[in-house]
């Protein structure tokens, strides 16, 4: 049995998603030269800790660790990344579209807005609770071989099973 | 390195970051979603390849030892705690009922999903919450302090001040 890889366009522009093989290398390679060049150790979630450093003087807010870091100039680099995504592949627009979620769940606006916000308040508590998210624990973690990490990518791949499953194919 | 050098290469890194993110299917709903119901596996070939590429090339650093610039290579351990598996498990059901993940979530604001906003006040919110409870969180669940050097004495003064409703 051969498994499905990349078998449908992306929501961006309809646009076919690169080789797996090629993303995840990206990736990881990235992870290797902000360690080797810049003595930096990846991950991403911690950015939303900077963020609430530019505006909160609650103590775990109030330490130099967070306060305007690299991780700022890198979540503009994030962001421009997309948006050049997006002008190279076919042109920027503003859009609604969340392709599976309308087909079955069918919120508008002002649902999809609730909808986000509830499920971006567990992910922020969520990852400061496990200590990184994707990035940090998933190829970071996983690369150097923490066990830490090994129970955090189990526990929220087992959660995000569980949710989508409940989700489209119980609920809705 | 000078700081200016050094920003401008956190740029650069996120702009590659944020391209491969957006065209890859590791920030779009449907991927997420297709995932986590096992009907398509781009997404684990994706962190299986990000993962082995990052192992093969920390090793190969770690075993050099010093960065570009000769500063001594340190890659700090994640410690091991009750809130790996609790958080974790937050995490994952946010990750699904947004289908996004931190980093995406900026990618997805970059494409022009206006929905991602609502996804990364959230994320900011919770982040806050998280902040405004660290301490009894800290201490109940076991997480590491990050105050270190002032742990013993300032940290409890601190501690007192939050739990008494300080600021914000």
């Amino acid at each position: 049995m051969e498994l499905p890889f990349g078998t449908m366009p992306l929501i961006l522009n309809d646009l076919q998603p690169w080789h797996w093989a090629v993303s995840g290398g990206l990736l990881g390679l990235i992870a290797v030269l902000l360690m080797f060049t810049l003595n930096t150790q990846f991950g991403l979630s911690t950015t939303f800790v900077d963020f609430c450093a530019l505006g909160s003087r609650l103590p775990f807010f109030d330490r130099p660790a967070v306060r305007r870091t690299w991780r700022l100039w890198f979540a503009g680099g994030l962001v421009g990344g997309a948006v050049l995504s997006a002008v190279l592949g076919g042109g920027w627009a503003p859009t609604w579209d969340l392709g599976l979620f309308d087909s079955q769940i069918g919120y508008g606006a002002l649902g999809k807005t609730a909808w986000m916000f509830g499920g971006g308040l567990l992910i922020g508590l969520g990852v400061r609770i496990a200590g990184g998210c994707t990035s940090g624990h998933g190829i970071m973690g996983l690369a150097t071989l923490q066990w830490a990490s090994v129970r955090a990518v189990l526990s929220f791949m087992v959660a995000g099973i569980l949710m989508a499953n409940l989700l489209y194919r119980v609920i809705y | 390195m000078n700081a200016t050098v050094r920003n401008l290469l956190y740029v650069v890194y996120g702009l590659v970051f944020g391209l491969t993110l957006s065209r890859s299917g590791a920030a779009d709903f449907n991927y997420i979603q297709k995932m986590f119901l096992f009907e398509d596996f781009q997404l684990y070939g994706i962190l299986a390849s990000a993962v082995t590429t990052a192992g093969v090339g920390l090793w190969l650093v770690k075993r050099y030892g010093r960065t570009i610039t000769g500063e001594p290579v340190q890659i700090k351990g994640k410690t091991v705690h009750v809130g790996n598996l609790v958080g974790g498990a937050l995490f994952g059901a946010g990750w699904a009922v947004t289908g996004m993940c931190p980093g995406p979530i900026m990618v997805n604001i970059g494409e022009g999903k206006i929905y991602a906003l609502a996804a990364f006040a959230g994320v900011l919110v919770g982040t806050w919450i998280f902040g405004y409870f660290y301490f009894p969180l800290q201490k109940r669940l076991g997480l590491p302090s990050v105050f270190p050097a002032a742990d013993a004495g300032a940290g409890k003064g601190k501690s007192a001040a939050v739990s008494g409703g300080g600021g914000c």
